[in-house]
């Protein structure tokens, strides 16, 4: 290893001015699960490491009175012992919970998920279907990016090397509005048998008065799935919605994955991931007050 | 070299570190505290388990620096005053050991679970060492010695109220 400086952060300010130093020979260390792995394969090799886990600044979830900010030290552990993620927020909360381990989630954290961008990332699927907003900083001031956009364009907005990722916020769930998440296969299974979707579903007299549906594993990113989302709205959870939904992500699937091997398996496993979200959209709303 | 602070089963040690340790190699190699084992080096197995800060972590993926000022418990601050924890007594008494290599970790998992629930389901003990791997016993009887210290630690509350 080429480690030879190493600092325990005791602030936002502080760690800023240390990625302004050090720059490119710098890494983040939050709770350690992806980075101290990947330094042992020698795909990293960073001079310097910043420690940010005993930043409290950065691991405080703050609940107002309609919006969620994560910061990005929090762990999966402590969002899922939150009590602030009413009901209607359930998605967010079964993504983190099944995240590898106890003591995975004990460390792990929401900016190592977002930061690390792996496809098979779990928190982002329900953060992108909550419309998140990543807050970034350096010492040459913050800025705001949809997470939607984040992995879209990662050229552009991803995380510059002087940049710390300082919290993650989004709009709470309204009342008649639920989010799922639904997931196949281990993070360390093949490519082809992993993938999730995440839907925000609002409904009113029956009718799907709003949706936003987030994929994981199923494009090169965590992305917006905007057919689906068309093919959904206004429609009636009467009519055979399961059969419109599969309709629309295959199409877009056969545009996207054309040619790879992994398509056909593709298509047919959507179908189940989307079945239990929209199930569990039905089975959560009778809990949500209408 | 760097010099760290922390609390390891109720001790305070000042030790220099070299940076890139990992907390696994601090407790084994430099400190000899070696009941806390090493398998695979990467999060999955659990071998390593140890409570940081009242949290159950893989002491794998810690580097040494980030103990700076936490508070440990390994394996070997289980017993108290020459006696097995409860919790040590029941994987015995309920044969849940074979080759032995990942009961440290799997101690430490049911001790960092009870102190969280004190009274949980079959399921949420399994949950609860989800982390774990074994490679001999089937995991049942790992269960069976978790419920048994349950009903050891509430008797030992007992004892403790009735002796006031
Ligand atoms: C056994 C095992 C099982 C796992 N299972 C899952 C799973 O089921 N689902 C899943 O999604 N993931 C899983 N992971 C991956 C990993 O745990 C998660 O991605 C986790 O959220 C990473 O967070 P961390 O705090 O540990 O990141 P770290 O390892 O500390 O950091 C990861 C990367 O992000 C950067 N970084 C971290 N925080 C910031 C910040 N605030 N600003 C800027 N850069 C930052 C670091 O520099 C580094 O490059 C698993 C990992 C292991 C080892
Ligand atoms: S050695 Fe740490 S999890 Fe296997
Ligand atoms: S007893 Fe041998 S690995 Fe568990």
């Amino acid at each position: 290893m080429t480690l030879n400086q190493v600092y325990n952060g005791s602030s936002i300010q502080q760690v800023m001015e240390l990625l302004k130093e050090y720059k490119e020979d710098a890494k983040i260390i939050a709770g350690g699960t992806d980075i101290v792995v990947a330094m042992r394969e020698g795909k990293l090799a960073p001079k310097v490491l910043i420690d940010i886990s005993k930043i409290e600044d950065l691991s405080e979830i703050k609940v107002e009175r309609d919006s969620i900010e994560i910061g990005a030290g929090v762990t999966y552990t402590q969002l899922v012992e939150n009590g602030a993620f009413g009901k209607n927020l359930k998605g967010l909360i079964k993504a983190c919970s099944m995240v590898g381990s106890p003591q995975i989630r004990n460390k792990g954290t929401i900016g190592g998920n977002i930061a690390n961008a792996a496809p098979a990332a779990d928190s982002i699927p329900p953060l992108i279907a909550l419309g998140a907003r990543l807050k970034i900083g350096s010492t040459r001031g913050y800025r705001e990016v949809l997470l939607e956009d984040y992995f879209q364009k990662l050229k552009d907005h991803g995380l510059r090397n002087d940049e710390l990722l300082i919290s993650i916020g989004f709009m709470k769930a309204k009342d008649k509005e639920i989010l799922s998440f639904s997931k196949l296969g281990l993070r360390k299974a093949l490519a082809i048998s992993r993938a999730t979707i995440s839907m925000l579903i609002g409904i009113d007299n029956g009718i799907i008065h709003n949706i936003v549906v987030a994929s994981g594993s199923i494009g090169k990113f965590p992305m917006r799935e905007i057919e689906v989302e068309k093919s959904l709205l206004g429609r009636s959870i009467d009519e055979d919605i399961l059969d419109l939904a599969v309709d629309s992500l295959q199409e877009s699937m056969d545009k996207r994955l054309e040619g790879r091997s992994t398509l056909p398996y593709k298509r047919r496993a959507i179908v189940s991931l989307l079945e239990e979200a929209l199930r569990e959209s039905n089975i959560y709303r009778s809990e949500v007050k209408l | 070299m760097m010099e760290i602070q922390l609390i390891i089963n109720d001790i305070n040690y000042k030790v220099d570190i070299d940076v890139n340790m990992r907390l696994i190699d601090l407790l084994r190699d430099k400190l000899g505290l070696t009941g806390t084992k090493e398998g695979c080096g990467e999060g999955e197995c659990g071998a390593c388990t140890i409570i940081m800060d009242g949290e159950s972590v893989n002491s794998c993926l810690v580097m040494a620096f980030q103990a700076n000022g936490s508070n440990i418990i390994t394996i070997e601050g289980l017993e108290n005053n020459g006696e097995l924890d409860p919790i040590q007594r029941a994987y015995m008494e309920e044969g849940s050991v074979q080759c032995g290599f990942c009961i440290p970790g799997l101690i430490i998992s049911t001790k960092a679970l009870l102190d969280k629930h004190p009274n949980p389901t079959r399921e949420e003990i399994r949950e609860g060492m989800s982390g774990n791997l074994c490679r001999c016993t089937g995991y049942n009887k790992a269960i069976d010695a978790a419920q048994k210290a349950i009903e050891y630690l509430k008797e030992g509350q007992n004892d403790f109220k009735n002796s006031w």
